[in-house]
């Protein structure tokens, strides 16, 4: 459904963009791309959605070329940007219909559907929304009419925990439909929830595509505690070592066991072990990328 | 595409308005002092007399210039300057911010995601301008229309160009500050840039009235392409300046649309 082949994209005055990023995403299927912010996310999209052209390589949606047939594309397109902007002098519901003329479907059902299911008053300009009702403006906008591709940036953001709920159970209604979802995202347990594989963007490079699954069974827990400061470890399984005055943390992907193992008969007190954030994820593809 | 020159029509209606009524107002208000100034004319025409040539020349009113004791050539030199000059003006900001504003409030991401080309874009914003510009310079016609026929005679070429030219002049302005506004998309700063553009080109026009050796400059300006002592003796534009407008315009337009076509937009 989505095939990128080695985009890149350089911007003027330095600032990174993506490099030599290759990734296919099947129909149907939820594809989350994360990354911490800067990482290139949002320049994959807007490449993809041809706000920005390609320094070299090429990317096909639907077997169309991102840049050639980019309004074709866009037809079976839905996009919520990670950055919600849109025209403050309009009524959501004249703003939700001017954005509805542009395809040739009946998209009102869906949007007075959706509008009222996120609980969006329509007679609102949307100059004076907060930013999550703006928010539930742009997940109306994307999907009013149908698309069979969703394009999502950041699309959480501003929601609360409530309403990311609903949204997701819009997704997973989504997806059930067969539509095929590119999800952005720097919060890991939202991807977690519903996507079913996972690229991992860092510093322009896609470092690493893996299943939900693997990512699962691989996951690591960080583990925080005080010990004697001779306390010395060799193992495989630790990553990000880390020691604070008298604290020591890390990132341990090996079983519990083990772990547990390891600490005792050593004088560890204080302990915690939780999950790790994704950027100690990353640390934790990173090292083990080195090996 | 029929809705979304509709809402950018509806988006710059009350600025339309606004710039609709300055002009058409200073313009009417001017034609309403004809009848004061006319019988007065002998005097002014001695008043006139003791300013220098070059003076008069600025307005219209030099050697061969207008005749000010008949509507047309009043007209000329006391109320065409709003017209060109403020008409200009807006001709010149709207050009400016119709793109550049999509981009400076980061609308252009929701839009540019729509199943419209690029081209489609950039052609609805230049329809809706173009509307804009022929709605003021009508609202400026009627205006002369009932003018001309009670104070004078009307004449329809003269009556037709004192409306349209300045359109002519509005459509250059307009198609440069556009271009421009593709490289520069801070609204404000684009706005500053067009409307010195707007003003120099009309201190260029008065240099090149004042001094012989820069009359060449004259074909630079686009007050000269539509100078009112051409439409009131002469009765027309020379083509020679039609020619220069429209390949002025077409040149920026073509050359909007190929860079558009090409930019990255990131907002």
């Amino acid at each position: 459904m989505i095939k990128i082949d080695s985009l890149t994209k350089y911007y003027k005055k330095n600032a990174r963009g993506i490099l030599d990023v290759s990734l296919e995403i099947k129909k149907g299927e939820i594809f989350g791309f994360i990354g911490p912010n800067g990482a290139g996310k949002s320049t994959t999209v807007r490449t993809l959605l041809n706000f920005i052209f390609p320094t070299s390589g090429s990317a096909k949606i639907m077997d169309l070329d991102i840049i050639n047939d980019s309004v074709e594309i866009r037809k079976h397109i839905g996009y919520i940007p990670s950055e919600v902007n849109f025209y403050g002098d309009m009524t959501v519901e004249e703003f939700l219909h001017y954005s509805g003329s542009f395809f040739e479907v009946d998209y009102k059902e869906k949007m007075f559907a959706l509008s009222s299911r996120l609980e969006l008053d329509l007679s609102r300009k949307i100059e004076d929304l907060s930013f999550g009702n703006k928010k539930k403006v742009a997940i109306v906008q994307a999907l009013l009419h149908s698309p069979e591709i969703l394009i999502l940036d950041e699309p959480t953001s501003g929601l609360d925990p409530l309403m990311q709920n609903t949204f997701f159970t819009i997704i997973e209604e989504e997806k059930k439909q067969g539509t095929t979802i590119f999800f952005s995202s720097h919060i890991l347990s939202e991807v977690q929830r519903i996507c079913d594989r996972v690229g991992i963007i860092k510093e322009g490079k896609l470092i690493k595509v893996e299943s939900i699954e693997d990512i699962m069974n691989a996951r690591a827990k960080k583990v925080r505690f005080k010990a004697k400061k001779d306390f010395i470890f060799e193992d495989d399984e630790i990553v990000a070592l880390k020691r604070e005055n008298s604290h020591i943390s890390f990132v341990y992907t090996g079983t519990t066991e083990k772990l547990l193992e390891l600490l005792s008969g050593n004088g560890v007190s204080d302990l915690t072990i939780i999950e790790p954030s994704l950027e100690e994820i990353f640390m934790h593809f990173y090292e083990k990328e080195g090996k | 595409m029929k809705t979304y020159i509709i809402t950018e029509f509806k988006r710059n209606f009350k600025s339309l308005v606004l710039w609709t009524v300055i002009v058409a107002g200073l313009a009417g208000l001017m034609l309403l002092l004809f009848p004061a100034f006319e019988d007065a004319f002998s005097q002014l025409e001695d008043l006139l007399s003791i300013y220098p040539p070059e003076f008069l020349e600025i307005f219209g009113m030099g050697e061969g210039g207008l005749d000010m004791s008949n509507i047309y050539g009043w007209f000329g030199v006391e109320g065409y300057l709003f017209v060109t000059l403020i008409g200009g003006s807006y001709a010149a900001i709207l050009g400016s911010s119709i793109l550049s504003k999509e981009e400076e409030d980061k609308t252009i991401e929701f839009l540019l995601a729509q199943p419209i080309s690029r081209t489609n874009i950039l052609f609805g914003k230049i329809i809706v301008v173009a509307i804009n510009l022929l709605l003021m310079n009508l609202v400026v016609s009627i205006i002369l229309l009932f003018v001309f026929s009670i104070y004078g005679e009307l004449n329809v070429t003269i009556w037709l160009l004192y409306s349209f030219a300045p359109f002519l002049l509005q459509a250059v302005f307009a198609s440069i500050s556009l271009l421009a506004s593709i490289f520069v998309t801070k609204s404000r700063r684009v706005i500053s840039m067009s409307m010195g553009l707007v003003i120099g080109m009309y201190v260029v026009d008065i240099i090149s009235k004042l001094t012989e050796s820069a009359e060449f400059l004259k074909y630079v300006t686009p007050y000269e392409y539509i100078n009112a002592v051409t439409i009131v003796k002469d009765e027309m534009i020379k083509p020679l300046y039609l020619l220069l407008t429209v390949s002025i315009v077409t040149v920026a337009l073509l050359a909007t649309w190929r860079l558009y076509l090409k930019k990255d937009i990131t907002v």
